[in-house]
């Protein structure tokens, strides 16, 4: 039987060297270009299309996931959290574009990739230090030191909370890239299993297949919602401090 | 918020506490295990490290359930002026 997991290594196809770095071209950047293109596709098609009053069935569409992301953004971060609306606003359709493309076969998850979530993570979590630091100044280091608690437990708290900060970028990569990757191998290991037996038998698992294709399809908006939904509390975390 | 809108909340809630505690058991465990390596105590830091991982993964749990209880605590707030109305 084939690896289940030998669908997610990537092999060059456009070998590129740019100032001695490798930026070759594999499966991966060619299904975040699919991404990108197709949420640009949808939004331009929205705009260029006139926007009317009485919204049609794209404009509905685009209407509906912007005023969701509003929403989540209002409710999380507050008043001020429309300057970084743009921002979560790219994040939720580019994660949820790049979840969608993989589930067509033969193409690729972008968001199988370790690399790829603990880079978007790993930028979440500068951004909210950045934040922090320019709205609190240095006291904005009391985050680590939760309020209310006796003086006595402060050497204790410090360390817990230095490794509760620490871990929210991880659990937000982790969190991604594992339910992508786990849906991923289910559908190859079910897939083999079509493949390998009669079609007396096979026509099973080729069912669930089907079946979890449309759980997957789920997983991908969850997973992009979660994904945008903790980058709006980490955010409002900062700048509310507390 | 509609019925849809519970069970995509409740998605949510269960995807995103069963890493939290994981991942900072692990990210607490890994920083003991290499303060340990610098210092040469072994195995002291890695057994401190993994008890402050957990209460951190704890406290991230803990808090993470609060705001969620404070969500709905809203909510039916919400709901209850709706009726009243």
């Amino acid at each position: 039987m084939e690896n289940p997991l030998h669908h997610f290594e990537l092999h060059p196809l456009v070998h590129l060297t740019l100032l001695g770095f490798d930026i070759s071209i594999n499966k991966a950047i060619l299904a975040m270009w699919a991404g990108l293109a197709a949420v640009f596709i949808l939004f331009m098609i929205v705009v260029r299309g006139g926007l009317s009053l009485v919204p049609g069935k794209i404009q509905s569409l685009g209407e509906i996931s912007v005023d969701f992301i509003r929403d989540m953004v209002n409710e999380y971060i507050g008043a001020d959290g429309m300057k970084f609306f743009p921002f979560i606003a790219t994040l939720f359709f580019f994660i949820l574009a790049c979840n969608l493309v993989g589930l067509i076969p033969g193409s690729y998850t972008l968001t199988s990739q370790l690399a790829v979530t603990g880079a978007f993570a790993g930028a979440i979590f500068i951004l909210t230090l950045i934040v922090g630091f320019a709205r609190h100044g240095l006291h904005f280091l009391s985050i680590l030191v939760p309020p209310g608690i006796p003086k006595v437990l402060i050497p204790l708290m410090v360390p817990i909370e230095i490794i509760s900060q620490l871990a929210r970028p991880i659990s937000l990569s982790v969190r991604l890239f594992a339910n992508m990757t786990a849906g991923h191998t289910v559908l190859g290991v079910l897939f083999a299993l079509a493949t390998a037996t009669a079609l007396w038998i096979g026509w099973m698992p080729f069912g669930f297949t089907i079946l979890i294709n449309g759980l997957e399809m789920f997983i991908a908006f969850i997973q992009a919602y979660i994904f945008t939904t903790l980058t709006c509390v980490y955010i409002g975390d900062v700048i509310k401090l507390h | 918020m509609s019925q849809g809108g519970g069970f995509r909340k409740g998605l949510g809630i269960a995807y995103r506490l069963g890493t939290e505690l994981l991942v900072a058991t692990m990210l607490g465990a890994a920083m003991g295990y290499a303060l340990d390596r610098a210092i040469g105590s072994e195995p002291w830091f890695l057994v401190a490290g993994i008890l402050l991982g957990g209460a951190a993964g704890c406290l991230n749990v803990f808090r993470a359930f609060q705001e969620i209880v404070q969500e709905e605590d809203q909510e039916e707030k919400e709901r209850t002026k709706e009726r009243d109305d």
